[in-house]
């Protein structure tokens, strides 16, 4: 009682390094929930018939259990709060799709959420026609060397013609090779 | 001024403190483990949670006494050597408890006291942070308060970014002065 758990929900959350989760807490989340139902039955039992001018033991009694329930509130948004701005920051760090233990950590809400955080991202790109989540540390040379994973066949970059069989090398622009690099034909030739 | 969301100044809140009520309150007993009715009396002597302390302080029904961290003992430890207290385990919110506890409580030497503890604290913290490797967690890191902890972070890795800017491939060969222990005051 008194935002004890709630704090407990909060102690967990902070815990963890910045960037990860914990997994999802629902037990505890609804034990706070029916905590601050408990505090608002005591609430109207202390209220119920009297006077609201009149500062007596009922009055400091139902102020106190006011004050909980705001305080289990805040404590409850700002572990929603916080785990959301994770899940927003795994679409530019970790990409579209979640890896399963990312995924075993969120309930089903916040999966939603990630998947419409996802949607709005995508269609917001496709309005500026640029993909945003690419080149995320500038990077320090505009060319790059690729080795061609599988057949592509004969492709027209800029103002010359480049034949992409499977296991060749080429030193292509950086923008022309990502697009194939995120389909996976191709990747980076690192030494 | 921390926000709504802010989960260090939530946890900050939950620190205990002792109040002596001024007015009785019902309904409320579990606050009180001696209580036998479910109520507290006028005048018990409680140990609250600090956010429910302040808003019944503004409204004058319950009265703070200043808790141990900052009382005589407290200031006789910072007294005899500011950089040994342990902060960490003891009172990791100190400063900011501190900032948001004599408002109420009138006790006007207790800014004085803050300012003057981090002051004393400061000098150490900060070679420590120049001269401390990555991966090892020097023992008086555990004693630093949560904002300490976070100021001798932010330095420790400026130092990290300073020393790798130093050895940065500039696509030229490597000279053998990378290699010079150098006696500056940086190492």
């Amino acid at each position: 009682m008194y935002a004890r758990r709630a704090a407990q929900l909060l102690q967990e959350l902070s815990s963890c390094e910045e960037g990860q989760l914990p997994p999802y807490n629902g037990d505890k989340f609804d034990q706070v929930i029916r905590e601050c139902e408990e505090h608002s039955r005591q609430f109207q039992s202390l209220i119920r018939d009297k006077d609201i001018e009149t500062k007596n033991e009922d009055h400091y009694g139902s102020f106190i259990h006011h004050l909980s329930i705001i305080r289990n509130k805040r404590c409850l948004m700002a572990y929603m709060y916080k785990r959301a701005e994770v899940i927003q920051s795994y679409r530019w760090n970790v990409g579209r799709v979640l890896p399963r233990e990312i995924q075993d950590k969120l309930n089903f809400s916040e999966q939603e959420y990630f998947k419409d955080y996802c949607g709005v991202i995508d269609s917001y790109m496709k309005d500026l026609d640029l993909d945003l989540t690419v080149d995320m540390v500038p990077p320090k040379d505009p060319y790059i060397r690729v080795r061609v994973l599988s057949e592509i066949g004969e492709v027209s970059l800029g103002d010359h013609a480049v034949s992409l069989t499977k296991d060749s090398f080429h030193f292509l622009r950086r923008t022309d090779a990502e697009t194939f690099i995120s389909q996976g034909l191709m990747e980076e030739f690192v030494e | 001024m921390p926000g709504y969301y802010d989960i260090s100044d939530i946890l900050m809140e939950d620190e205990a403190v002792s109040v002596a009520f001024h007015v009785g309150a019902n309904g409320v007993g579990l606050l009180d483990p001696g209580t036998e009715t479910n109520s507290v009396e006028k005048g018990a002597k409680i140990d609250l949670p600090f956010w429910l302390a302040h808003e019944l302080c503004r409204r004058r029904a319950v009265s703070i006494t200043i808790p141990s961290c900052f009382g005589q003992k407290m200031k006789k430890d910072v007294q005899a050597d500011a950089a040994c207290v342990d902060l960490g385990t003891r009172y990791p919110y100190f400063y900011e408890f501190g900032c948001k506890l004599f408002p109420l409580v009138g006790d006007k030497s207790i800014g004085l006291f803050l300012r003057h503890t981090f002051a004393n604290r400061y000098k150490e913290m900060l070679s420590k942070s120049h001269t401390a490797s990555l991966n090892a967690i020097p023992k008086f890191v555990l004693r630093l308060s949560k904002e300490e902890y976070q100021l001798f972070e932010a330095a420790r890795s400026s130092m990290v970014e300073f020393k790798k800017w130093r050895v940065r491939d500039l696509g030229l060969m490597k000279t053998t002065i990378v290699g010079h222990k150098r006696k500056t005051d940086l190492h």
